[in-house]
């Protein structure tokens, strides 16, 4: 909050008005909570794998711009067809991460960083030009549904319906995410093989479908953070490199594999850069790696993680 | 195993070459404009070899991943760009200016980079590089923002041919440098904090001071390159700095092999090559470079993680 504060002195009096800063609070919030979804599926995957996914911004932008090829194959507008998106990208993207894992990523598990880096930014390389390839540089985006397109009151503001929607399906994924890890089977089976993935598979638990079941989580998420993307804002190639760097500032501010952190890094993310925008647009761009240099330097772990060694 | 000690037949297929690489020039240039057009291109493969061995000290000797090199190829760029275009500097004192100025900038970030390890510190290398980035983006008057500087002065006696043997100079007597001090003391020390860092505290190796020196010396030599990089092209642009320019300098060690000394340069050569062969065969291909890019990578972590040197000593020494 201090941030907030700071920020609202800067702008001059007459544009600085209560329903300005409670647009850009909520479009903050709500470009967070997306990235949350994003970014907490790379911090899973990292959790388990060991492995950062360079990737995983273009894995979120092939969710996004299938989401705009199906919407334009569905009546557009109707609640209907955007929950089909809802319901048919993230897995098609999990899928995509399932053919993905079991030739390439398999093989890199326990080797060195630079390899496993390496090897995702092909990857990236990879799927970004076919993104080009298929989708083309046009800016696209998604129309809202009818039901969420327009605004609600709240105490007398106006706040767009959609962002109000995002900041409600938001914290629910990470309830949800939350439940899957610590109270069911599959997540305690999850949460053993990042602690200690050699007992597990002394206990006869197949460790690496433990994994592939991760990757494709880690991928449905960044499907899912597509989806929502696609008719938050405008979507284009360089969402995807993008998505990625803000996604490594999240979880160098919250830690590695913390999910709890993921959000609150996402947060500060989202908030910063829709508050930064208007007066210095070119700032918003560097503020993710001003934030990431300052944190690795006071506090390299992460405000919630622990110190590795 | 100490790969880079090269054996005698090493030897005499690298002064061959060299000699070659001398005559090359001469022969282009009765080619017209072509041979002008390679002439380029190999000048640019000399640079850009230069900045990748550069990359590989800290890389495969040190083991240490920097997603920010280009920052320092930056740096060098436009040291000579500004201090030729703006201050009327010659040529020789621009190019001592520029390696200096990296090595300074180095020194900075190299300073906050070496407390961190692995993928820490590849990130925080990245953000470094990308708020120089930028700086050269926003500060306009000074640096010309994405405009980049243009016209930077030639002097007379450089024409293509010339200014590839400088290059070429250059770059054997830096290679030369880099391969002493890698092969010295303080580079087995370097080494070994890379083998085992544990180790090395153990046996009395101030670790981080050598990261920091190492992350110097490399910061130097590819300010070098940048500077002549810019001299070559006649213009500084943003691009130089960009990280992914720092990926394909990590690109042509891993294709050439970072365990190796010679490797980061054959790897960046070829990559250049391709790049340029690829362009000629239909100018509408250059747009899926990335892709190529992508399953040459993609191969080479999977079947070749040594490099190309590494694939040719497995096949032909059975050692």
């Amino acid at each position: 909050m201090i941030i907030l504060s700071f920020l609202t002195h800067s702008f001059p009096e007459n544009v600085m008005t209560i329903q300005f800063f409670f647009f850009m609070l909520i479009n903050g919030l709500s470009q967070g909570m997306v990235l949350f979804i994003v970014a907490s599926g790379l911090s899973l995957v990292f959790g388990v794998l060991r492995v950062i996914n360079f990737a995983h911004g273009s894995l979120y932008m092939v969710g996004a711009f299938l989401a705009f090829s199906l919407s334009t194959l569905f009546s557009g507008g109707s609640l209907f067809s955007f929950l089909m998106l809802m319901v048919l990208v993230p897995p098609a993207i999990a899928i995509l991460g399932l053919g993905l894992e079991i030739p390439l990523f398999r093989r890199i598990y326990g080797k060195e960083h630079l390899l496993q880096l390496l090897l995702t930014y092909a990857l990236l390389l990879i799927l970004d030009d076919a993104c080009r390839l298929i989708w083309g540089g046009d800016i696209r985006n998604v129309a809202r549904p009818d039901l969420l397109a327009g605004s609600i009151d709240f105490f007398g503001q106006y706040l767009p319906t959609y962002n109000v929607f995002i900041l409600v399906v938001g914290p629910l994924i990470g309830v949800g995410l939350w439940f899957l890890l610590h109270r069911t089977r599959a997540g305690n089976l999850i949460r053993a093989a990042v602690s200690y993935p050699e007992m597990v598979g002394a206990l006869g638990v197949n460790v690496s479908r433990v994994m592939t079941g991760t990757f494709m989580l880690g991928c449905w998420l960044a499907g899912l953070g597509g989806v929502f993307m696609s008719a938050l804002a405008n979507i284009d190639l360089s969402v995807g490199m993008e998505k990625i760097i803000e996604c490594f500032a999240v979880v160098v501010i919250g830690g590695l594999g913390s999910i709890g952190g993921a959000l609150l890094g996402s947060l500060i993310i989202g908030v910063g850069i829709s508050f930064i925008q208007l007066p210095f647009s070119r700032l918003a761009i560097v503020f993710p790696y001003i934030v990431m240099a300052l944190i690795l330097i006071i506090r390299p772990w992460g405000l919630f993680g622990k110190p590795e060694r | 195993m100490d790969k880079s000690r090269p054996e005698n037949k090493n030897w005499i297929v690298g002064i061959g070459f060299i000699v070659a690489l001398f005559i090359l020039p001469f022969i282009l240039a009765k080619m017209g404009r072509t041979g002008e057009f390679w002439i380029w291109v190999t000048t640019e493969m000399i640079i850009m070899a230069l900045f990748a061995t550069s990359l590989n000290l800290i890389l495969g000797f040190g083991g240490m991943v920097s997603f920010g090199h280009a920052a320092f190829f930056g740096v060098g760029a436009y040291t000579v760009a500004l201090l030729m275009k703006k201050a009327g500097v010659p040529l020789g004192l621009s190019l001592m200016a520029a390696p200096c100025m990296a090595a300074i900038a180095a020194a900075i970030i190299g300073w906050f980079c070496v407390r961190l390890i692995g993928l820490y510190f590849a990130i925080l290398t990245l953000a470094f590089g990308q708020l120089l980035y930028m700086i050269a983006f926003q500060w306009y008057t000074f640096t010309g923002g994405d405009d980049g500087i243009h016209g930077i002065p030639k002097p007379e006696f450089l024409g293509p041919a010339n200014y590839y043997l400088f290059c070429l100079v250059i770059f054997l007597v830096c290679f030369l440098i880099m391969r002493m001090v890698m092969n010295s003391s303080f580079g087995l020390s370097i080494r070994i904090t890379r083998e085992n860092t544990e180790r090395a505290k153990f046996i009395g190796i101030n670790v981080r001071r050598y990261q920091l020196i190492n992350f110097i010396i490399a910061g130097f030599f590819a300010g070098l390159a940048g500077g002549l990089f810019t001299e070559l092209n006649r213009f500084a642009q943003t691009e130089f700095l960009h990280w992914s320019r720092s990926g394909d300098a990590i690109f042509a060690c891993l294709v050439g092999g970072m365990y190796s000394f010679i490797g980061p340069a054959i790897g960046s050569s070829i990559l250049i090559f391709l790049h340029i062969i690829i362009q000629q065969i239909h100018q509408s291909l250059v747009e899926t470079w990335a892709i190529f890019l992508g399953f040459i990578l993609l191969a080479v972590v999977l079947f070749a993680p040594e490099g190309l040197v590494g694939l040719y000593e497995k096949l032909f020494k059975k050692s």
